[in-house]
């Protein structure tokens, strides 16, 4: 029992509920991103132009849908650190669950609903005539997404560490926001704004989830090899870990 | 309250029968000490406690704020790591004792999640204890009232309340120790005697019980051993009816009789008292006149025949307990 990682279904199931029930996650982490899309992506008239291997709308659906998967992944991550490091930490100390079930745990929790935000979009993508050359690029744009999106968990639990639980939550989301305007995400950026956005932490993860579609053609013109991309989200991941490293440090510090 | 004997499990069975073993030491703290901080600036939060504890006693770790009792009972149940001695709990180390439920407590920090209902936070404490400690959901909603508020979020809970859920997630896993630190702490009285009700059931079921607290009355009332600690270390242990004879003697005061010449008659009386067994630190005062005394009856009754009057009995408060445990 002491060394295999325990994970308890109850607790699954009341962390999922607890996201459902929550106001706040669903406005930002499934709301908005359908919204944006339904706005900048759907209502548009140049939705339906062709670009890539697929149409505008979605190019707009992915983009939106890669926001949402980062930022629940985020979130959850987030909140699951402060709340292990509050007195709640303290009563799951005294279980049998370890460090490794509780990432395990919270991390399931994390997909899961990067999923369900991801689901959320491109649903509405194909109702609203999303369209793609073939039907696996559309799978393939989701598992990218989910997977790279995964570094957005390992940020928030990095913020999640570090910073006290009254920031940690707020600091989380404003930044996603504020990473997906400089990362390409929610408008095509040009210029010297296109030229700063290479070096943002979300530039590689969402050019990358769209590759299937575009294969690196930007909607300005430009192309982005595949390797810069791969670059951007090898070196963020480094960050990240290393601010997860400080955070684990500094909250062990003040106890 | 439901009793303990129609709901016994296999664990507390064991329990009776470890009683059997008077010898049973399932707590064992050897040269404990915690120190925060570094050279000049350093807390010792505990500074040095040798404690044993044997299988279904009742202890109570009573001692003022910043005592060390937290941070005792965190080293206790591996929470806290201790700068330098040994915790060994039910033959463990302290941390695998706690994970393994053998060992639980209601801590005074230890948080719930707001947005949790009731039933939710006690089912998620239990399941990862295993399938018996979820199976005994129900009747540890019924044992600590809980069945009514089972649908209720944390956040809509009173202080008391949420200190019931901490109770029972502390029930949930069966412990053979069971450590409360100001298990009371935002009770109302009913919910308090409902509380220790049911501790005392569990006591007699052969439950250990540790309980920190800075209240005097709830350590006579229940504990049958007393730990004090002060500053970091423990300045007596001893069986609580014991320690409260010592610390039994109240303070009598009452205004001297001084009227006319009577002056030598004050000065006898004062003496006669000083001279009494029991009665100790005789203060005069102007002509109000103070003592300590064990019995304070007789003492009292001395100083009214006397002619002395405006008398006054107080009970020692714990601060008066500390300080003559730590005077000497």
């Amino acid at each position: 029992m002491s060394h295999s990682i325990t994970i308890s279904p109850t607790m699954l199931r009341v962390e999922a509920l607890r996201q459902l029930r929550n106001p706040y996650t669903l406005a930002f982490t499934l709301g908005m991103p359908v919204a944006m899309y339904l706005l900048f992506g759907a209502s548009m008239g140049y939705g339906s132009l062709s670009a890539g291997n697929g149409n505008v709308a979605f190019y707009v659906m992915v983009s939106m849908a890669a926001y949402g998967a980062a930022v629940a992944m985020s979130s959850i991550t987030s909140l699951a650190a402060t709340e292990a490091k509050q007195g709640w930490g303290r009563q799951l100390a005294m279980t049998p669950l370890r460090t490794a079930g509780y990432a395990a745990t919270k991390l399931i929790n994390a997909v899961s609903f990067a999923a369900l935000a991801v689901a959320a979009v491109f649903a509405a993508g194909l109702a609203t005539g999303a369209e793609a050359t073939d039907a696996w690029r559309w799978f393939a744009c989701a598992g990218i997404m989910l997977g790279l999106g995964l570094m957005f968990g390992l940020y928030g639990l990095g913020v999640g560490l570090f910073f006290n639980s009254d920031t940690a939550a707020a600091l989380a989301s404003i930044s996603m926001t504020f990473f997906a305007f400089f990362g390409n995400v929610f408008m095509p950026l040009d210029g010297a704004m296109l030229a700063i956005a290479h070096f943002t932490p979300m530039y590689g993860f969402v050019a990358l989830s769209r590759w299937p579609l575009t294969e690196g053609t930007l909607t300005t013109g430009q192309t982005d090899p595949l390797w810069m991309l791969l670059l951007n989200v090898a070196a963020w991941l480094l960050v990240f870990a290393a601010l997860v490293a400080v955070g684990v440090k500094r909250s062990r510090s003040r106890r | 309250m439901t009793t303990a004997t129609d709901t016994r499990s296999p664990a507390a069975t064991a329990r009776m029968r470890g009683t059997t073993d008077a010898s049973d030491t399932v707590i064992a703290l050897d040269g404990l000490r915690r120190h925060y901080g570094l050279g000049d600036r350093a807390v010792k939060a505990v500074d040095g406690v040798d404690l044993s504890i044997r299988r279904g006693e009742v202890v109570a770790l009573l001692g003022p704020n910043g005592a060390g009792k937290t941070t005792t009972l965190d080293m206790l149940l591996g929470l806290t790591d201790p700068s330098s001695g040994t915790v060994t709990v039910l033959g463990q180390k302290a941390a695998q004792a706690a994970a393994s439920g053998r060992i639980a407590a209601v801590l005074q920090t230890g948080g719930l999640l707001s947005d949790l209902t009731v039933r939710e936070t006690i089912e998620v404490i239990a399941s990862l204890h295993g399938r018996d400690a979820l199976a005994r959901v129900p009747d540890v909603l019924a044992r600590t009232d809980l069945d009514a508020l089972a649908r209720r979020r944390i956040s809509k809970c009173s202080g008391g309340e949420q200190q019931r859920v901490k109770f029972a997630l502390a029930l949930v896993a069966d412990p053979d120790i069971l450590v409360l630190d100001e298990p009371t702490a935002g009770m109302d009285v009913t919910a308090r005697r409902h509380f220790w009700d049911v501790m005392r059931a569990d006591a007699d079921a052969g439950r250990t019980i540790v309980f920190a607290t800075h209240y005097l009355e709830e350590a006579e009332q229940f504990a049958r051993r007393t730990v004090v600690m002060h500053r970091g270390r423990v300045v007596a242990d001893a069986p609580t009816a014991q320690l409260r004879a010592g610390l039994g003697a109240r303070i009598v005061s009452a205004t001297l009789p001084m009227a006319g010449s009577s002056h030598e008659a004050a000065d006898a009386l004062v003496a006669r008292l000083a001279a009494t067994d029991g009665i100790s630190d005789v203060r005069v005062d102007a002509d109000r006149l103070s003592l300590r005394a064990t019995d304070s009856d007789a003492a009292a009754s001395t100083l009214l025949a006397s002619g002395a009057h405006d008398l006054e009995i107080a009970a020692p408060t714990l601060e008066t307990a500390f300080t003559a445990l730590t005077e000497d």
